[in-house]
């Protein structure tokens, strides 16, 4: 039930990135909204959902989008990641904390991404580029996220309810 | 022992093993997206998703023209209300017309742009990859109107790029400007032979001309005919700068593509018709 809620989400984000989103680029950058739901896993159910949903959302989106197989899987498992981490160091119920995480983890994933394909001789985008793209996705999934995340909080309680309430 | 380890530390052995695993994915491919297959997930994933970004590009669309609809009329309410609302019928009737004319007028650029020696199949784009560096395209024509990996894709403004995958129904454009992209080009009056590579931008980058070569802005490019991939004499874009270093055995000149790749929204792929791939 879980896991075919979060391909359902997944598979939602990606469709609206690719066809919707794709339209309204601002200086080259496009929302990612597969990211917060990323990282909402992450956060509500740690590290290990966040990490596997993370690469299939990232693969899949590597498929869909016609990027080079495995760039997208490896950023968003380190996002899926690192946000289960903070996860249970955070009040997630404050209203700004959404928008402040997806700036941080959309910053960590145009690094991970463009430092990996840099890495690997696939990109030779300067430093300074670099630096602009991670701080307008940053912005423009900060603000995004605070709905979208409310919305996915909402959806996770009533569907799938916690093992303490199940009890 | 070592299972209570990996037991104790399951978090990073998963986050480990999954970095790998992507790592290993993505160097198995690299530079060259001839190696990018995505195998039977790549086709069960498009199949299943290509109707739906098909629905939701047209609903997009809808939207739009919906929305700039509504503003058009609530700007005429403000004026005489029975006159308003004659000229918000009017304005809608003309508007559908000239987006058919606009249409047509593309269409019909397009169609002059054929080449005896292929075929052409006219497709629409359906999706578009948000990523900032790399540049790909969905296309609502795929194996079953003929299309085939590696064929050319234009517009009457010239080169756009050529088909990477192509499933039932649709097919993934590479883009010129695509990183991944080098395309054998003949640039100027002087045909100088040299290869144009994407750059991630609205610009390409022509690498091994020539050092005597005069090259000029201005220049037009076509392409050469060579790789096996694009027909001689296309378009490709003109020159607007020319780099020269002293000591450097070649010249480069960065390059402006004749089609407008932001903005494609419909384009004819370039099919050979069944012949085994002419490799020139």
């Amino acid at each position: 039930m879980r896991y075919a809620l979060y391909a359902g989400l997944v598979v939602a984000s990606l469709v609206i990135q690719t066809t919707w989103l794709a339209r309204v680029k601002i200086a080259g950058v496009v929302p990612d909204p597969l990211l917060i739901v990323v990282m909402a896993v992450g956060l509500l159910h740690g590290s290990e959902d966040g990490a596997v949903v993370g690469a299939g959302a990232g693969l899949l989106q590597d498929i869909v989008t016609g990027v080079p197989l495995g760039l997208g899987m490896l950023a968003d498992l380190c996002v899926g990641f690192a946000a289960g981490l903070g996860g249970g160091l955070i009040y997630t119920e404050n209203l700004w904390f959404p928008a402040a995480a997806a700036a941080a983890l959309s910053a960590l994933r145009t690094l991970v991404w463009a430092g990996t394909a840099h890495l690997v001789g696939l990109l030779q985008a300067p430093l300074v580029e670099v630096a602009q793209v991670g701080l307008l996705t940053a912005c423009y999934n900060g603000v995004i996220a605070v709905p979208i995340f409310r919305g996915l909080v909402g959806l996770d309680r009533a569907l799938l309810p916690s093992p303490e309430e199940s009890l | 022992m070592v299972l209570d380890t990996v037991v104790r530390r399951r978090r990073l052995v998963l986050f480990v093993v999954l970095c790998i695993l992507s790592l290993g994915v993505l160097t198995d491919q690299l530079r060259s997206p001839e190696n990018r297959r995505t195998g039977w997930l790549g086709i069960a994933v498009e199949a299943a998703l290509a109707p739906a970004s098909a629905g939701f590009s047209r609903l997009s669309d809808a939207v739009v023209n919906g929305w700039s609809l509504l503003r058009e009329i609530g700007r005429l309410r403000t004026e005489n209300r029975q006159l308003a609302a004659e000229v918000a019928r009017l304005r809608e009737e003309n508007a559908s017309l000239r987006e058919s004319a606009q249409e047509d007028l593309r269409l019909r650029a397009l169609l002059g742009f054929k080449d005896p020696q292929y075929h052409t199949v006219a497709a629409r784009v359906t999706g578009r990859d948000p990523s900032h560096w790399f540049d790909t395209l969905l296309v609502d024509r795929g194996a079953a109107d003929g299309v085939r990996r590696n064929d050319p894709v234009v517009t009457s403004e010239g080169l756009v790029g050529h088909i990477i995958e192509a499933g039932g129904g649709w097919s993934r454009v590479l883009l010129i400007m695509d990183p991944r992209s080098a395309v054998g080009v003949l640039v100027g009056k002087s045909r100088d032979a040299g290869v144009a590579e994407g750059q991630g931008q609205l610009r390409l980058l022509v690498k091994y001309l020539s050092r005597d070569a005069a090259i000029q802005p201005g220049d037009p490019i076509v392409t050469a005919g060579v790789g096996g991939i694009y027909p001689r004499g296309l378009p490709v874009g003109s020159v607007i700068g020319v780099t020269r270093t002293a000591g450097d055995l070649f010249q480069e000149a960065r390059v402006r593509p004749g089609a407008d790749l932001n903005h494609l929204e419909e384009m004819l792929i370039l099919t050979r018709g069944g012949a085994v791939q002419d490799s020139r």
